[in-house]
């Protein structure tokens, strides 16, 4: 039988080596609810719950972190959103 | 002005002379506030950024002065200067250039009677409308700046006084804007703002429908 490495400490491993950034996006008192609402669906691809659920606390909570991984993956986010016209910014998870 | 509606599998809006004079006028400014010179003033060739040679900066870019176009491109860091400088010189260039082309499209779609329509119809196409949504995003974000309209409870009280009455006097409570604006112009910026947002949320009903209509794939 083959002895295969423990799934859940490795893959605790993964989680902080691979995702040690964040994209913020922050409230602004110009972008529509709705409009934020189809960017998180239509960008990151999140079902309607999960995007209304994020753009709901980015109003309510002036920010919400919309996407977490690498330095140069959060960049590629970060750009996209600007492109909407969202303010984004990215971080350090845990920050 | 009529919003946004499905017609002939396309989305579309009524605008009359006059409104597009306006908003093109105001596409104008925000494409030449993002250095892509005047769209009316365009020669044959596109209008291109800088020298049109795509390259990889070197020195750093420094932020923008107008805030209005740093709300366009704003910093990718609050805290972290040096995140900030290298995420701008990688990408303020492209984010530039995909403003200001979508700006033209928008330009020339205001500008060119859609063929097929009523005079006053402006048609855009599904697969075009994210692209338009942004761009009216950015003319909004250029006008709250220049409105100097910085909180949801400003944007809220703006939204009141238009429904109110458009002709109302729109209380100049804002926190220290940019320039001083006189009444007159003020109002008339007002009413723009309050008109493209109405546009824009015709248009992302639609977008929002169809991206979750049954039979679309999932996932980007």
């Amino acid at each position: 039988m083959q002895t295969l490495p423990d799934a859940s400490v490795e893959q605790e491993e993964k989680t902080a080596v691979a995702d040690p950034w964040v994209t913020i996006v922050w409230n602004d008192p110009v972008n529509l609810m709705s409009y934020v609402t189809y960017v998180f669906e239509a960008y990151f691809g999140h079902p309607r719950p999960k995007a209304e659920r994020l753009m709901k606390q980015v109003h309510e909570q002036g920010r919400a972190v919309v996407s977490t991984g690498s330095l140069e993956a959060m960049e590629v986010d970060v750009q996209a959103m600007h492109g909407f016209g969202l303010w984004a910014t990215l971080q350090r998870s845990g920050q | 002005m009529r919003a946004f509606k499905r017609r002939r599998g396309m989305y579309a809006a009524r605008l009359d002379t006059d409104e597009r004079d306006v908003i093109a006028a105001l596409v104008a400014d925000v494409a030449e506030l993002l250095g892509g010179g005047r769209l009316e003033a365009r020669g044959p060739e596109a209008a291109v950024v800088g020298d049109g040679d795509p390259r990889m900066r070197i020195e750093p870019l420094p932020p923008p002065s107008d805030p209005a176009v740093r709300r366009l491109l704003p910093d990718a860091s609050r805290d972290d200067p040096q995140i900030a400088e290298e995420f701008r010189r990688l990408t303020e260039d492209d984010l530039r250039a995909g403003k200001i082309a979508r700006l033209t499209k928008l330009w020339d779609a205001l500008t060119t009677p859609a063929e097929g329509w009523r005079a006053d119809a402006f048609v855009v196409a599904p697969q075009d409308a994210q692209e338009l949504a942004a761009a009216i995003t950015d003319l909004r974000l250029v006008l709250a700046e220049r409105l100097g309209i910085r909180t949801d409870e400003q944007a809220e009280r703006l939204y009141d006084a238009l429904l109110d009455s458009p002709q109302a006097e729109v209380a100049d409570d804002a926190v220290e804007p940019a320039e001083i604006l006189d009444p007159a112009a003020r109002r008339y910026l007002v009413a723009v703002y309050g008109a493209l947002s109405w546009l824009q949320e015709s248009l992302v009903d639609l977008l929002l429908h169809d991206l979750r209509a049954p039979g679309r794939p999932a996932g980007p």
